[in-house]
């Protein structure tokens, strides 16, 4: 059997003192797109967070493993330098600095990770063009300050962007559709969709269904309360629109629902 | 030259008042100053000559350097000037002033540089004066570079002053290099007719105690004013930035926009006071003072002032005091890059949002590059 891309064995991890998730197990294979759905409060950005290091989240117990390697031994940089990426729900503004700037800082720390050479100007120009127009991204936006001054549609294109351009194995979108009108979605789902292959998977955090029927998932996860409640293919998305979270409220018992 | 007498005594009581509260320089009354005119070598000049395509006037001691120096119409030396009747004359400032040239510029077609160095082989003061004046309509931008070099522990109180007549634009970057055992004391007074506008960085990145005072009369419908302003300190460094603006006629906007990075014991004082005159209707006047402190001992104090006799007016002020932003940090580390990267980044940001709108090429990149030097880190920026 191959090396699982990612795999969460019984994961526990709490903020402040609150614990938040509470026994998480899952796996992700390369090329698969796994969606995790559930109600506000029920860990998602949370697994999103504690994924990418986040450090005010503190893993208190089990363990993932990240092709192969424990990831919970890693620090954020080294993390995302081994193929993580992690799309951020509200990305930080951060003026001073343009995003093509800070970007080539990113693409040359992984490279220089990896004991490649750093990219010369010219090459990182030539990437920012190609993966800015695969999400329809104005190159202008990029000399301004990092996020300084996005509308809501252009941070998230602007995610996906960097998603693009740093190439990781195991992508991570926290909520990605939230604040996206109908337009912007499609966008951004073409961005992602374009990203799918076979040496990448995907984890797909959202409260609606709506974004599923563009970035169409292999596995549906519906967490509550801190735990995965039950699984299922695409098709159980739209049963949770049909139904609500409540429906699954019991079930992280073990109980069978539908 | 002639000296004037220098009475240093006017320093010794100075911090027991309330504009100096935070900032004391009783010691300076204790220094024997040397008031010479010393000569420096072409090559220290050139170091400071970023721009060969523009103007460049230096002062040396407060003394003309004629030979140094690439002078243009519209660009007069005085060796003899009467304060009299000067914008400096209408307040009232503690710091006094040595006899020195005055340069006077009254036209600029690209952007003018001043370099003002002050040496000796002993503690030296010097003042220097630059008289900016921009008539109806005209545009003027100006450079200077403030430098005191050797570690003698000079003393320099250089004095500019900025008037701006209807519909005028004046520029003026003031960056303070060099020495890190020197004092400085400067001033700038402005007075702005309607609708012209004054945008003015003052930046700090050298010194042992530096007090830069800003005084603008706003005397006109419609003006705009920026004063802005960065620093990055550490060791013992302190500076002060003593700002009063005037509102004396309706519809101005005015604001003060100084931010810094302190490391060490250094110290910041900051205090903006916004005067709104009776009758100077809709007023939008806004102060806003940022550090970020690298130290526990580290010191950053923010004096907003208010002083409004007017209904109808929206003056805002802020102040922020902290550390490196954690979130920030986190989103730069999650997309590979090191902590302490990371960490330099985000100073490099946080400074770099007041250079970025500098019009003059040459003197962003001088400007930066110094900022990077001194920077822990900084070199890892240079190689992006």
């Amino acid at each position: 059997m191959t090396t699982p891309l990612l795999e969460i064995k019984n994961l526990h991890a709490n903020v402040e003192g609150n614990d938040i998730l509470k026994g998480v197990n899952l796996t992700v294979n390369l090329g698969e797109v796994h969606s995790i759905m559930g109600p506000n409060g029920s860990g998602k950005s949370t697994l999103a967070s504690v994924l990418a290091g986040h450090d005010a989240y503190e893993v208190t117990e089990g363990e993932i493993y990240f092709m192969g390697q424990d990831l919970l031994e890693l620090d954020a940089d080294q993390r995302a330098c081994a193929g993580i990426f992690l799309a951020f729900q509200y990305p930080v503004e951060i003026p001073g600095v343009s995003t093509k700037f800070f970007l080539k800082a990113a693409v040359n720390a992984m490279r220089k990770y990896r004991g490649e050479e750093e990219l010369d100007a010219m090459d990182f120009l030539d990437l920012v063009e190609e993966k800015a127009a695969s999400v329809k991204l104005n190159t202008d936006l990029l000399d301004r300050g990092v996020n300084e001054g996005f509308s809501g549609g252009e941070k998230k294109r602007a995610e996906i962007f960097q998603m693009a351009m740093l190439n990781p194995k195991l992508c991570v979108l926290d909520e990605t559709d939230s604040g996206l009108d109908i337009d912007a979605l499609r966008i951004v789902a073409d961005g992602v969709n374009n990203l799918r292959n076979p040496e990448r998977g995907f984890v797909v955090i959202t409260h609606y269904q709506r974004l599923l029927d563009h970035i169409v998932p292999d596995f549906v996860h519906v967490l509550i309360d801190g735990q995965i409640a039950k699984s299922g293919g695409k098709e159980l998305a739209i049963e949770l629109e049909e139904k609500g979270y409540a429906a699954f409220e019991n079930c992280s018992t073990g109980c069978c629902c539908g | 030259m002639t000296t004037m007498t220098f009475d240093n005594t006017c320093f010794e009581n100075l911090h027991k008042t309330e504009a100096w509260m935070y900032t004391n320089v009783s010691s300076l009354a204790g220094i024997d100053f040397a008031l010479a005119t010393t000569v420096v070598d072409e090559s220290t000049i050139k170091t400071y000559d970023i721009a060969p395509a523009n103007s460049f006037i230096v002062l040396v001691n407060g003394v003309f350097n004629e030979d140094a120096s690439r002078i243009e119409s519209g660009i007069d030396i005085n060796a003899n000037y009467d304060l009299a009747g000067s914008i400096a004359s209408r307040g009232s400032s503690d710091i006094p002033r040595l006899e020195c040239d005055s340069v006077t510029i009254t036209k600029s077609a690209g952007t003018i540089h001043i370099l003002q160095l002050v040496t000796g082989d002993c503690p030296t003061a010097a003042s220097g004066r630059v008289f900016i004046h921009a008539a109806d309509g005209e545009s003027i931008s100006v450079a200077e570079t403030h430098v005191c070099l050797g570690d003698s522990g000079h003393l320099f109180m250089p004095l500019t002053e900025i008037m701006a007549e209807a519909n005028a634009n004046v520029t003026l970057v003031r960056a303070i290099r060099g020495s890190n055992t020197a004092y400085q004391l400067g001033q700038l007074h402005v007075s702005q007719h309607e609708s012209s506008e004054v945008q003015t960085h003052t930046i700090t990145l050298a010194g042992k105690c530096l007090r830069n005072e800003v005084c603008a009369y706003l005397d006109g419908k419609h003006i705009e004013s920026n004063f802005d302003g960065m620093y990055m300190l550490g060791e013992n460094q302190h500076v002060d930035n003593h700002l009063r603006i005037e509102h004396n006629f309706p519809n101005c906007n005015s604001r003060e926009f100084y931010k810094g990075i302190l490391d060490g014991n250094a110290k910041s004082v900051f205090t903006g006071r916004i005067y709104v005159k009776e009758g100077a209707t809709e007023t939008d006047a806004k102060q806003t003072n940022q550090n970020i402190l690298l130290s526990d001992n580290a010191n950053a104090m923010a004096r907003p002032q208010l002083e409004i006799y007017n209904d109808d007016v929206a003056c805002t002020h802020g102040a922020t005091t902290g550390e490196i932003d954690e979130e920030a940090k986190l989103y730069l580390r999650s997309r590979g890059i090191p902590k302490d990267a990371a960490e330099t980044l985000l100073m490099f940001a946080f400074l770099n949002e007041s250079l970025e709108d500098l019009a003059d090429d040459a003197f962003k990149r001088t400007l930066t590059d110094e900022l990077l030097s001194a920077m822990p880190g900084g070199e890892f920026i240079r190689t992006l």
